[in-house]
């Protein structure tokens, strides 16, 4: 993918170095986009990260959510938009205790996901195992496939 | 640095484990686990975020002062259409080189909500030695 045009510059004239520069972030770019895996592709860094697959009857949304009390969730669905809402908490239990490594982060967050079909959010269920949010989102008779039979 | 506690969390990606440029077998994604360590008087504690991770999924080991955790996520959402996918689900596998020396026997794990503890106590603690000087 090009990021931006340019016509090359003479060998050796003064934009040569430009023009080779360009190419090394060009290059760095596409490694980024190609090497990494599909999932940068839908990458929008709001924690949670989520997960969305479908059956033929239900949505279903799932959420790592490690460490997070699910009594202090918060989950609500409006006009075919789910909001996780809650806060996460880490901490040392000891007083006095010195950190060697700290890699996880704590603080609140809210992420809204739209749902590309209509659900029943009067049936939807959720559940939180091992750390993890999983939201049943019985989609709507109409957005449902049906079957149709062909008479010949 | 702040308290850790506050303002607005930032959704981070999983870090694949580096295998030294080895491939799995298996084709599935495998983590290298975020995690917390601290030390206090009575020994080291080691929190990871393993979300997906049952307690039977998990094995902790401590041998020649290497601990290993190694959790097995449980089967998710195999056959269903993906519509969005943020993020990758696979087993995660870590390593640590402990310099203190850990009472072995005493060494507790267990995990809730995701998040594995491993206490690791430490050995009777030596007497420290009070070296008198003699003034001239």
């Amino acid at each position: 993918m090009a990021l931006f045009k340019w016509r090359g510059p003479a060998l050796g004239g003064p934009l040569w170095e430009l023009e080779r520069m360009r190419n090394y972030m060009e290059n760095v770019y596409s490694t980024l986009a190609s090497g990494v895996s599909q999932f940068r592709r839908n990458y929008t860094g709001v924690f949670p990260l989520v997960n969305l697959t479908e059956d033929d009857d239900n949505l279903y949304l799932t959420a790592e959510l490690p460490g997070v009390d699910p009594a202090a969730l918060e989950l609500t669905i409006k006009n075919d938009t789910v909001t996780v809402k809650g806060v996460r908490k880490t901490g040392p239990a000891a007083e006095g205790a010195n950190y060697h490594r700290r890699e996880r982060d704590a603080g609140s967050f809210s992420r809204s996901v739209n749902l590309p079909v209509k659900v029943g959010s009067d049936a939807a269920s959720a559940g939180f195992k091992n750390g993890v949010l999983t939201v049943i989102l019985p989609k709507v008779a109409e957005a449902r496939a049906h079957q149709i039979n062909i008479t010949t | 640095m702040t308290d850790g506690n506050s303002g607005e969390l930032n959704a981070r990606e999983k870090r694949p484990l580096d295998m030294g440029g080895a491939e799995s077998t298996s084709g599935e994604p495998r983590f290298s686990p975020a995690v917390d360590i601290w030390e206090s008087e009575e020994g080291l504690t080691v929190v990871a975020d393993m979300p997906g991770v049952p307690p039977e999924g998990l094995n902790v080991d401590l041998k020649d002062n290497v601990l290993t955790i190694f959790g097995r996520v449980a089967e998710g959402a195999k056959g269903r259409k993906a519509l969005l996918s943020e993020f990758e689900v696979g087993d995660y596998y870590r390593q640590f080189a402990l310099s203190e020396s850990i009472d072995q026997e005493r060494i507790t794990a267990s995990i809730k909500d995701g998040v594995l503890t491993v206490a690791l106590p430490k050995q009777a603690p030596s007497q420290p030695r009070k070296i008198s000087v003699v003034v001239e």
